[in-house]
């Protein structure tokens, strides 16, 4: 399994090369690559035992040796799967077979170049994943951007450049900062460590900071610098401007990547590092957190409720939707997380074959103004029943994916609000859990509303008259134009089976998952105990209990106070000021 | 073989094996037989339903299976089938001092199964809706013959019957809100099934909009019964140990397996299993808290929603731009009657809480009389009947406003009698819209009796049905509601307040009337007008409309006496778990049929006035007519009626454009002062170098002078 897992990473690098020097075919030869690294990843999924421990683990003396030894400086080659990681890296893996699928005869100018950068990103992206040391993990986050710059900079639209560059600068200014907040994790935990090694491995580093938490100023600054770069990345309001016009700039690809794979490494990046090393950091901001997730999915909504074109509206509903993921993570128990992780996925299966229909839309009319198009349901049946069911996965309809997410994200948030937030925020939290419904509710309108202008209604296509006489002259266009061809209906089936398959049976997708997200959420609910004290005596609304018989178990604030190691830095060896 | 398991399985899964045949194969297979496999599915549905009938009532005769609940003489019927288990979230809740959950202390998980019920509630539900959506089906073969979408219109049916087939059997409230948004879905495609028309596609847009608005409602409700219940399962559950692998443990469901109190495990109370309830009689209390009436009032939220009661009706008129089957099938007799089902279903909640019981019965009056008086001026016969479908769900709203189980089983009597008289309605309006090239403005029609001899008798008779004409199945089930609200009117907390819907009622009784026949008298009698549309089609419809027609009248004639003999459907529904912790329900069984002959009396009359005055004014007397609609435009109350109490004006002013222009100020200030920081900010280095760039001219002399002056400079500063 851990060759298994390596090669699967380098595959698409070497099918890269192979691609870049296959010159015209370099398609089939980014298809055949692809699907291979799919079923591979496919096999290593399947495989995944579940429970806490990593999965096809394998640690490559790197820039140090693997060993641990004290000379070494210790930044390894090490990869392995968890809960966390082991759908997003399967996600990753369908999602280019997609993405080369819609690329297919989109892009005609340079495909070799095209294609090998594609798959490098591949290898990024699935690095990203698998990597579980800090500097590994540094290492192929900023990989990824350099593909996409060039993705977007040369098979762009119109203003490629500046979408281009904007991507560069905003992410990178982020993930400058994320990289200071790694550093002082490494080095707060080397002055701290009774051994004296210094380790850059992720497990390593979590376990020695559960057992000498850094102090609380300490774990809210270097929570700041995570936030900097990973809320960039999600994005959360106000840091997103970059991901619309990136979206709406990038070639079909891009978007189905960008949307579906990239910006949950920020969302990842939280659950990752954030949320275990510096979980009173995050119990301290949480408040913030939530509110700023509740706007980024009203405001989002709201936002692409106001656009005119198709592929800026998508990007403004990918908008809102990271806030819910960003919403269930922070409620910070168990619902919360698990519907925030499951959610990540489901927006990448949901959004990304939105934006690959986009690209059918546009390779066919080649507009993306929502005034311009209409009726299209009856020249292409097959692409608007797509788009339906991408619609409903997308606004949470009951049976697909989306709502499991959405329920789970809710109930959580509820929960937060109702029976586990101190007196002082109680009321802050219920709001931005009853809020946030009214978000599902704005949904369901952007997007419907997009599906009836585009797709319902008499038939308008570009370059006609608009208005209800365009039926007529659009019946002499209806040959012209060409319904989803295989190829097209195979890259939009693979997610659809997934999205009916996540909504049917969603407990095959959570248990994976769970064992390694209740450690996380146990660890964020002591130290949202420490943070804002106990959950309040909140008189119960109903007067009296059901079950006098009923014993109270200790609370988890009592509990995460007695589990709690005496800070080490207080006593005497650990001065490190001194050094 | 036969067993209610299978049965209760079999029963969702044929629609949708139907639905999954037609969908695969109609459009290049199937074609203009698509309709096969649904009514072949569906006809084994309605046998299979009557089959699950027969033995949930002789099982619910027979000794009950744990014995009557403590404090209460009524026995009741369960049978819970579990098929998998849809998610789990582990130790997701701590209940423990401090926390609002009521039950033991300990950590729960959050398990949601996929877990069907049969009680008589579901088996009367499963049976009405297999069987209007078998005739339905078959009407709709003729109906919708040479539609270029025939097989697409058969593959949403199936999937709406399994899902509304699902939504009344599964025992737990994420699975009904699952199939509660699944029956939505298909309202949605159906409505906008002739999608080429901007006001169908818009419609579907509206109904699933304003649904989404209820259900939000129903999603904080369910979210706080999680909240306060700690569960959202309707039965109780037993968690024990695994006897074979210790360390998993299995949940039991069965209501045998739940009382054995020689089975080991924790046992869980459901939000309406026997446990909760039980406790709701030694705790009053702990039942009458806002958290009660809150979940009350978010789930009528998501009630008004899907069965169109004030404020969200607005949607199920414009519904009416769907095909007329779907109108029948959906938008009458099955999926809007969903939320009378799900009060029906959480009846003791409503029963616990009289605020929230109060509201829904003044809800449900108020619809039914604003519904009553806006169709009294409407011209489209559908939308006559889509008003008229609004006020009678108020009724059932008015019924089980009361909260006893008199009001309760009324309200579920109207729910089946009305299924019968609106479809046939509908079908009937339906076969005049094949007729006359589908013109359905009743002022351009008159006189078809003559065309169409059996869809007069039998819209006559639906007509009769909905009047409250006695025998028909209308008058009966009126008149249990009227009682029902009539005995909370004489005594008790918010007499007053009943005693006034019930005079309302009696109004709408003879609104209903009125406009009813209006209607028929203006399409079926005066002189003859077919619109040119019909071309040759004006005569009667086929044979395979007309005989679902004649069933639904035969139905319509004989259902309401048969149910309403010896009570048996009252006794019947009582012996449902949770309504048979009702008031009332423990005597059900030995009491007298009560009939109360005022009110029949005073409904007859009333429903004989309303049709009286039709009559008068639009086939004896026009003039007459002319008068009356100058007064009353004069008064002002026929702009009200015509224009429809003016909701949708009034929404688009003050929600929807404000929300849009909102949303358009949004995506402008994105752009603008958003992003425009942004690039303000990423300006700010460049403009940094440029205002340092005449520092750095590249002059030789420059720099030489630079060094020259700081070099005194310094100098100077040391000196001094």
């Amino acid at each position: 399994m851990t060759t298994l897992l390596l090669t699967t990473l380098l595959l698409p690098l070497a099918g890269a090369v192979l691609a870049l020097g296959n010159g015209a075919r370099a398609r089939h030869s980014a298809l055949m690559t692809t699907l291979v690294t799919l079923v591979l990843a496919a096999i290593l999924v399947a495989q995944f035992p579940g429970g806490t421990d990593v999965f096809a683990k394998m640690d490559l003396g790197w820039l140090g040796a693997a060993d641990g030894s004290k000379d070494s400086i210790g930044i390894c080659f090490r990869i392995g799967l968890d809960g966390l990681s082991v759908w997003l890296f399967g996600l990753t893996a369908l999602l280019m077979v997609v993405a080369v699928l819609v690329s297919w005869e989109a892009i005609d100018q340079r495909p070799a170049a095209f294609y090998g950068l594609l798959l490098a990103l591949e290898t990024g992206m699935l690095g990203v994943f698998v990597a579980r040391d800090i500097i590994l993990f540094y290492v192929f986050f900023e990989f990824t951007l350099i593909p996409l710059f060039f993705l977007i900079g040369i098979w762009g639209s119109e203003e490629r450049r500046y979408a281009a560059i904007k991507f560069f600068l905003f992410t990178l200014a982020g993930s400058v900062l994320t990289l200071l907040g790694l550093l002082a994790v490494v080095l707060w935990d080397y002055y701290h460590s009774p051994t004296g090694v210094m380790t850059f491995s992720i497990a390593d580093l979590t376990a020695n900071l559960a057992a000498r938490p850094m102090e609380r100023w300490m774990q809210v600054g270097v929570f700041g610098l995570l936030f900097a770069g990973f809320a960039i990345k999600v994005p959360l309001f106000p840091l997103h401007t970059w991901l619309p016009l990136a979206h709406v700039q990038a070639p079909t690809a891009g978007s189905v990547i960008l949307a579906g794979v990239l910006l949950k490494i920020g969302t990842y990046g939280f659950v990752r590092f954030a949320l275990p090393m510096t979980p009173e950091g995050v119990a301290a901001c949480m408040p913030w957190l939530l509110w700023l997730s509740l706007i980024g999915i009203l405001y989002g909504a709201l936002v692409a409720l106001g656009q005119d074109d198709v592929k800026r509206l998508i990007a403004y509903s990918s908008v809102s939707h990271l806030g819910f993921c960003m919403l269930g993570v922070f409620a910070l128990n168990p619902l919360g997380l698990q519907g925030g992780v499951l959610q990540m996925v489901n927006h990448g299966l949901s959004t990304g074959g939105l934006f690959a229909i986009v690209g059918m839309l546009y390779e066919r009319y080649h507009t993306r103004r929502i005034e311009d198009l209409g009726g299209l349901a009856r020249q292409t049946p097959l692409l608007a029943a797509f788009m339906v069911i991408f619609s409903l996965s997308s606004i949470g309809l009951p049976g697909l994916n989306g709502f499991v997410g959405e329920f789970l994200i809710l109930v959580g948030m509820f929960q937060r609000g109702w029976a586990e937030a101190p007196a002082a925020l109680a009321a802050q939290y219920r709001a931005i859990a009853v809020l946030a419904v009214a978000g599902v509710v704005l949904g369901a309108w952007y997007m419907l509303g997009l599906v009836e202008k585009v797709f319902f209604g008499p038939l308008r296509v570009p370059g006609q008259g608009a208005g209800r006489h365009g039926a007529a002259h659009g019946t002499a266009h209806e040959g012209a134009v060409r319904d989803l061809v295989p190829r097209e209906v195979l890259a939009l089936s693979l997610l659809v089976v997934f999205i009916v398959w996540i909504g049917v049976q969603p407990r095959l997708f959570l248990d994976p998952m769970a064992p390694t997200l209740e450690g996380l959420s146990r660890r964020a609910t002591e130290s949202v105990a420490l943070a804002h004290g106990p959950a309040a005596q909140v008189p119960r609304l109903n007067g009296d209990r059901s079950f006098p018989e009923g014993h109270a178990a200790p609370s988890h604030a009592a509990q995460g106070r007695a589990a709690r190691v005496p800070r080490l830095n207080g006593s005497a060896s650990f001065v490190y000021s001194e050094n | 073989m036969f067993e209610i398991k299978t049965l209760l399985v079999l029963i969702p899964a044929l629609p949708l094996a139907a639905f999954v045949v037609t969908a695969a194969l109609g459009k290049k297979v199937l074609r203009q037989r698509s309709h096969v496999p649904l009514v072949a599915a569906l006809a084994a549905a309605f046998l299979a339903s009557l089959g699950l009938l027969a033995q949930v009532y002789r099982q619910s005769q027979q000794a009950p299976d744990a014995g009557p609940a403590p404090g209460h003489e009524s026995a009741a019927y369960e049978k819970i089938v579990p098929l998998w288990t849809w998610a789990v979230v582990g130790n997701a809740y701590t209940a423990g001092e401090g926390k609002l959950l009521a039950g033991p202390a300990e950590s729960r998980d959050f398990r949601i199964e996929v877990v069907l019920r049969a009680d008589p509630l579901t088996a009367v539900m499963l049976v009405v809706v297999t069987l209007v959506s078998l005739l339905v089906a078959v009407y709709s073969i003729g109906y919708m013959h040479g539609d270029p979408g025939y097989w697409r219109f058969f593959t949403y049916i199936a999937l709406f019957v399994f899902s509304m087939t699902m939504l009344v059997s599964v025992s737990n409230f994420v699975l009904l809100y699952v199939f509660w948004e699944a029956v939505g879905l298909c309202s949605y495609l159906l409505i906008g099934f002739w999608f080429q028309k901007p006001e169908a596609a818009a419609a579907g847009k509206k109904a699933f909009l304003v649904n989404r608005v209820g259900d939000s409602g129903f999603a904080l409700g369910v979210f706080l019964i999680w909240i306060t219940y700690g569960t959202l399962n309707f039965h109780d559950v037993k968690v024990a140990p695994d006897p074979r692998a210790p360390e998993r443990t299995v949940v039991y469901h069965d209501p045998a397996d739940v009382q054995n109190a020689n089975l080991a495990g924790t046992q869980f109370g459901g939000v309406l299993g026997r446990t909760t309830l039980d406790n709701m009689a030694e705790h009053p209390r702990l039942y009458h808290g806002a958290a009660l009436v809150a979940i009350c009032l978010l789930l009528m939220l998501g009630a008004c929603g899907k069965s169109a009661q004030l404020p969200l009706h607005v949607w199920l008129p414009d519904a009416m731009e769907g095909p007329t089957p779907v109108s029948a099938l959906i938008h009458a007799a099955t999926m809007v009657t969903a939320g009378v089902y799900m009060v029906a279903r959480c009846a003791p909640l409503f029963a616990a809480s009289p605020q929230a019981r109060q509201v829904v019965a003044v809800i449900g009056g108020a619809t039914a009389l604003m519904a009553a008086i806006v169709a009294v001026t409407q011209t489209d016969l559908k939308r006559i009947l889509a008003y008229s479908t609004i006020s009678q769900l108020g009724y059932m709203f008015l019924a089980m406003g009361t909260g006893t189980l008199l009001g309760v089983a009324a309200g579920m009597f109207h729910l089946v009698t009305h299924a019968f008289f609106k479809a046939l309605l509908f079908l009937g309006a339906g076969s005049v819209m094949h007729a006359t090239g589908g013109v359905i403005d009743i002022r351009r029609l008159g006189g078809l009796r003559r065309v169409m001899p059996v869809t007069c008798a039998t819209f006559l008779v639906g007509a009769l049905g909905l009047a409250g004409i006695v025998p028909l199945a209308g008058f009966w089930s009126k008149d249990a509601i009227l009682q029902a609200v009539r005995q909370e009117g004489t005594a008790g907390s918010g007499s007053t307040l009943y005693a006034a819907l019930y005079v309302a009622a009696l109004f709408t009784a003879l609104l209903t009337a009125f406009y009813t026949f209006r209607a028929f008298f203006l399409t079926f009698y005066g002189p003859t007008r077919i619109p040119p549309e019909a071309g040759r089609h004006a005569h009667e419809s086929p044979r395979v409309m007309t005989v679902p027609l004649v069933v639904l009248a035969v139905g319509t004639v004989v259902v309401g006496a048969l149910l309403e003999w010896n009570r048996v459907l009252e006794r019947f529904l009582a012996r449902t778990p949770s309504i048979s912790f009702l008031e009332g329900a423990a005597h059900a069984a030995h009491s007298e049929p009560g009939f109360d002959w005022s009110i029949a009396a005073a409904s007859t009359l009333v429903a004989v006035a309303g049709i009286g005055l039709a009559g008068a004014l639009y086939l004896a007397m026009p003039a007459l007519l002319e008068q009356l609609t100058a007064t009353m435009k004069a008064v002002g109350l026929y702009a009200l009626s015509a224009g429809k109490f003016f909701f949708d004006p009034i929404y688009s002013l003050l929600i929807v454009r404000p929300l849009e222009g909102l949303a358009r100020l949004s995506a402008w200030a994105d752009r603008v002062a958003i992003d425009g920081l942004v690039d303000r900010i990423g300006g700010l280095p460049p403009a940094l170098g440029s205002a340092l760039r005449p520092f750095q001219p590249g002059l030789i002399p420059f720099y030489a002078l630079a060094m020259l002056l700081g070099l005194l400079v310094l100098l100077g500063t040391m000196l001094i």
